[in-house]
């Protein structure tokens, strides 16, 4: 039976621990039915917290949880109709992996061929119909996690919470178990909310990703607009590897000037309206949108090569600019041209700029097509 | 529904849990201020009308306190440091060294905790009778200075002590007894402090061995000495014998206020393998 | 470099001797560690488990310098006396009553402060532990104050609804109780402690996804929380019978000395009673002995459940 999922809402949810700070604060956010959502963010930012207090396994002490449009905090579990796959997968050590999928089913009275029907169905798309007799403590990481994800499924929810699912397996095996989980999503339709830290996994797997720091959804929107244009420095630094450079430059006559006063950037017309003239500004750049060439035009500025590390596919420079600032570039090939000297362009398209003290993102004026490379 | 809810309920049988186990004790300090006759009169009274420091006095009198106090101190003191001692060494061999049939020995030693009183009770008299230890609180402490439930405390407290601290000083060349005496114990000061005061409290308090070993007055400890005020026909002068007991509760209840946290870490513990 | 190791050695061994000396007194190095503790239980525990043992077989005093040999008689005597058999049958109720009291309600209690008040484990934990601290002779004296069927205040309290405290000294079966209900006293927090200890080592997202699953807080109880510390339960039942049989010495002696006619005594004290009151070494050892038999069989239980807990947890 394919469902369509509960939508939910999140309206002004704040948690505290000690009446002082809070841990979760003002949230708003809102996920439609059978939505891929994605909470991104470093360790101790309150999504886990988050994904507790939609369960359920902790009351909000402000604001509301909606779910599928009703208040969730009088709603029971079978109510608000969630399964979950906690990070150390929580299956019942004294029970084989059989009745750790079942056992939900069965406290709940499902008659004892429909469990076996579906269970049976469940164990064979997880590849685990050869387990099923074992106990949690004879499988090995990837399985039980495929346990854990057996166990939600089982249930058949609108909702279902996955808390950093994959931190615990090897990382040959995430790919696979990532696919695992998009297939679910496609095949059931569940609203899904997924918790982790990984960058790449959120680009890999949300429709939409809500990074998160500090108890507060920083932004919310598609992979794509996060990286060409997030909202905040955090968001930039966060999203993306090798790190977003970030360095600051004074902003005058169109121009980005370093400290020493050198050129770094010339802005284009649509960049730079909203600019306060002679101001200091964080310039963002990506790695990717530096570029490099041994014959200067104006806006370039000379570079000296620290460093190359070779990944194959693509080479990451570590350079020296002005004595000074550190930028990482990154190319697809690179030769040493003696003692020639190497100057940097920066993509001014791609140039994403801060308030100095906000750390918000200053926007364009209009609306700025991705610079894809 | 799913968070938890606060349920007086329970709170009232927990309360009254605490009143069933509290209040005898505190009607037990009650009546030793308490004339004998007031302890009749106003039995449910728990704060004396008139608070009389007579049945202390009274006690003073029949009894030889001072001596007595000493003696279980004494005992007890030896007792904890000899289990102390003998404990750290144990469990610094079994921590810290390999040696063939270390399973073994340390089974026997384990295994020694289930061994009932009564099995080794007599042999232990005799031997202490031929030292000539009878009616001396040496000859009670002698038996027990080692404990195999120290040692298993101790080793869980070492086993929190990273190897590579041990290790590293090994690679510079330390002595075994250096990194015993300047590391490890320094290091398992809290556990020394929790385990010794529960050894120290369990010892004050001792009473079958004591029995068999100490038969004249004058070498009794305090809970020998509170047999002697209980009579099993009845007729006990209870103020008299409750003063004695509050005399006794004081050191244990002492060393508990000031370690509570540790003593009671120390007794969680011991049962999580 | 080599250079310099070869002298770092010197210095080493220059100053704690060097190697080959050493080898030897390293593999006597953790018998040294051993020796005092492994010396006092050798001594104290072990030679005499087999110097009661060969007592068993002797008829003795304790004081003649001859001991007869009567073979297996004492053990036959065990079991075919009444005052034993009555003893043993003694000792049976105890470990019913002592697991009951014991074992059972503190369980009881540990799972309600751990999953059903929220808040407050801390001062229930202090509070319940208290009498553990005190010695079971101010608990007999107590217990003995309080059910005095004269004088005590539970007598007076009952007199006002025209009962009356029975003369439990006077029956065996009530003595029993009594004397239980003193170590419940005593051991009951400690035994709290230990169980509370072992249901907050139940992993909270196991108790959370049980929850999710919409299971009910007894059934979650009962089918994961129950079977999850079976290690810690066993741990605690075995001792609530190995040393509540040691402690309820205590207030028999100081309260009933058995009585009346041996109506509370249990295996233990009459074994003290044939060593130290009538004199009967013999009997007394062959008791002692199958005492030691019967700890044994729990030791093993003990180790069957407990030891083998890391195991299945590796």
């Amino acid at each position: 039976m394919a469902n369509t999922g509960f939508s939910i809402e999140l309206a002004k949810m704040s948690k505290s621990y000690n009446q002082k700070n809070n841990v979760i604060d003002k949230m708003d956010l809102s996920i439609v039915p059978g939505e891929f959502l994605v909470l991104l963010g470093p360790s101790g930012c309150g999504k886990s917290t988050t994904l507790r207090l939609i369960a359920g396994l902790e009351a909000p002490t402000g604001g509301k949880v909606l779910i599928n449009g009703k208040d969730a905090s009088k709603m029971n579990a079978i109510q608000r109709s969630i399964a979950m796959v906690f990070q150390d997968y929580a299956l019942y050590p004294n029970m084989t992996v059989y009745q750790n999928l079942e056992y939900a089913l069965r406290v709940h009275k499902v008659p004892k061929q429909v469990r076996q029907q579906r269970l049976t169905a469940i164990l064979a798309s997880l590849n685990l119909s050869n387990y099923k007799d074992r106990y949690p403590s004879q499988l090995s990481g990837g399985q039980k996690q495929r346990v854990a994800l057996g166990r939600g499924m089982a249930k058949k929810s609108q909702i279902f919470l996955l808390d950093e699912p994959l931190s615990n397996i090897d990382v040959q095996l995430r790919e696979k178990a990532r696919d695992e989980i998009q297939k679910l999503h496609e095949q059931n339709g569940q609203t899904i909310i997924y918790v982790t830290h990984d960058q790449q996994e959120a680009m890999a797997l949300g429709d939409r990703i809500a990074v998160m720091n500090n108890g507060k959804i920083q932004m919310i929107d598609t992979p794509e607009n996060l990286y060409h244009n997030p909202t905040n420095l955090f968001v930039a630094q966060f999203v993306g590897t090798p790190q977003i450079n970030v360095f600051k430059a004074n902003y005058f006559n169109h121009q980005l000037l370093d400290e020493s006063g050198a050129v770094i950037a010339n802005l284009t017309a649509y960049q730079d309206d909203g600019l306060q003239e002679d101001t200091d500004y964080l310039v963002g750049i990506r790695p990717e949108n530096v570029q490099l060439t041994t014959d200067a035009t104006k806006g370039d500025f000379q570079v000296e090569i620290e460093s190359i590390v070779d990944y194959g596919r693509y080479k990451q420079l570590t350079l020296k600019v002005f004595d000074r600032l550190e930028i990482k570039a990154v190319v697809s090939d690179w030769q040493r041209h003696g003692n020639q000297a190497v100057y940097a362009k920066l993509t001014s398209k791609a140039i994403l700029l801060f308030d100095a003290r906000t750390h918000e993102r200053i926007q364009p004026s209009r609306k700025l097509e991705p610079v894809l490379e | 529904m799913l968070t938890e809810k606060r349920n007086w309920g329970w709170h009232v049988l927990l309360i009254l849990i605490v009143m069933a186990i509290m209040l005898p004790v505190l009607f037990m300090i009650s009546n030793s201020f308490k004339t004998l006759q007031e302890s009749y009169h106003a039995i449910l009274q728990l704060i004396p009308a008139k608070p009389t420091f007579s049945n202390y006095l009274t006690l003073n009198k029949q009894i030889n306190l001072l001596r007595m106090v000493s003696n279980t101190f004494l005992m007890a003191m030896i007792v904890t440091l000899g289990k102390v001692a003998t404990g750290l060494l144990a469990a610094y061999a079994f921590q810290n060294f390999h040696f063939k049939g270390k399973r073994l020995v340390y089974f026997i030693f384990v295994a020694t905790i289930f061994v009932p009183f009564t099995t080794v009770m007599i042999p232990n008299y005799l031997v202490i009778a031929k030292m000539n230890l009878l009616n001396n609180v040496i000859g009670v402490a002698l038996p027990q200075m080692a404990d195999a439930t120290g040692i298993m405390l101790f080793i869980k407290a070492m086993g929190k002590i990273p190897a590579s601290l041990t290790e590293s000083a090994k690679v510079d060349g330390i002595p075994n007894r250096k990194i015993f005496m300047n590391l490890i114990i320094p290091l398992l000061k809290p556990s020394i402090i929790s385990v010794g005061a529960i050894f120290f409290i369990n010892s004050w308090n001792e009473y079958v061995w004591p029995t068999l070993v100490l038969k004249d007055k004058s070498s009794f400890t305090l809970p020998l000495a509170l047999q002697n005020y209980i009579s099993s026909e009845g007729g006990t002068n209870f103020p008299l014998a409750m003063a004695l007991a509050v005399i006794m509760i004081v050191p244990p209840l002492l060393i508990y206020m000031i370690f509570q946290r540790y003593i009671l870490n120390s007794i969680s513990t011991s049962g999580l393998k | 470099m080599l250079n310099n190791n070869s002298q770092i050695e010197e210095a080493v061994n220059s100053r704690y001797g060097p190697r080959a000396s050493r080898k030897p007194r390293r593999r006597l190095l953790p018998f040294l560690y051993l020796l005092p503790s492994a010396l006092l239980l050798l001594v104290f525990m072990i030679i005499p488990i087999g110097y009661t043992f060969y007592l068993s077989f002797f008829n003795w005093n304790l004081i003649a310098p001859t001991k007869e040999f009567v073979g297996l008689a004492n053990y036959v005597n065990v079991f075919t006396d009444p005052t034993n058999q009555k003893v043993i049958l003694n000792t049976l109720v105890y470990i019913v009553l002592l697991v009951i009291l014991n074992f059972i309600l503190p369980y009881f209690i540990s799972l309600i402060v751990n999953f059903f008040i929220g808040k407050m484990k801390g001062p229930y934990k202090i509070l319940f532990f208290i009498p553990s601290l005190f010695s079971l002779v101010v608990g007999a004296m107590l217990f003995s104050w309080i059910l005095n069927p004269v004088s005590g205040p539970l007598a007076l309290f009952l007199r006002d609804f025209g009962m009356k405290v029975p003369q439990w000294t006077n029956s065996g079966a009530m003595a029993i109780v009594v004397i239980c209900l003193i170590t419940n006293w005593k051991v009951f927090g400690y035994n709290f402690i230990l169980l509370l200890t072992g249901l907050g080592a139940v992993p909270k997202n196991i108790l959370d996804a049980a929850a999710l699953d919409g299971v009910p807080k007894w059934r979650v109880i009962w089918n994961i929380v129950l079977p999850l510390n079976r290690g810690v339960a066993i741990y605690v039942f075995i001792l609530t019978i190995v040393q509540g049989l040691q402690y309820v010495f205590t207030p028999i002696n100081v309260i009933t000395q058995g009585g009346p006619y041996y109506g509370s005594s249990n295996l233990l004290y009459h074994t003290y009673l044939n060593a130290f009151v009538l004199y009967k070494t013999g009997n007394a050892s062959a008791l002692a002995t199958v005492t030691f038999v019967i700890f044994l069989i729990l030791l093993f239980i003990e180790i069957k459940f407990v030891e083998g807990r890391h195991k299945d947890a590796d």
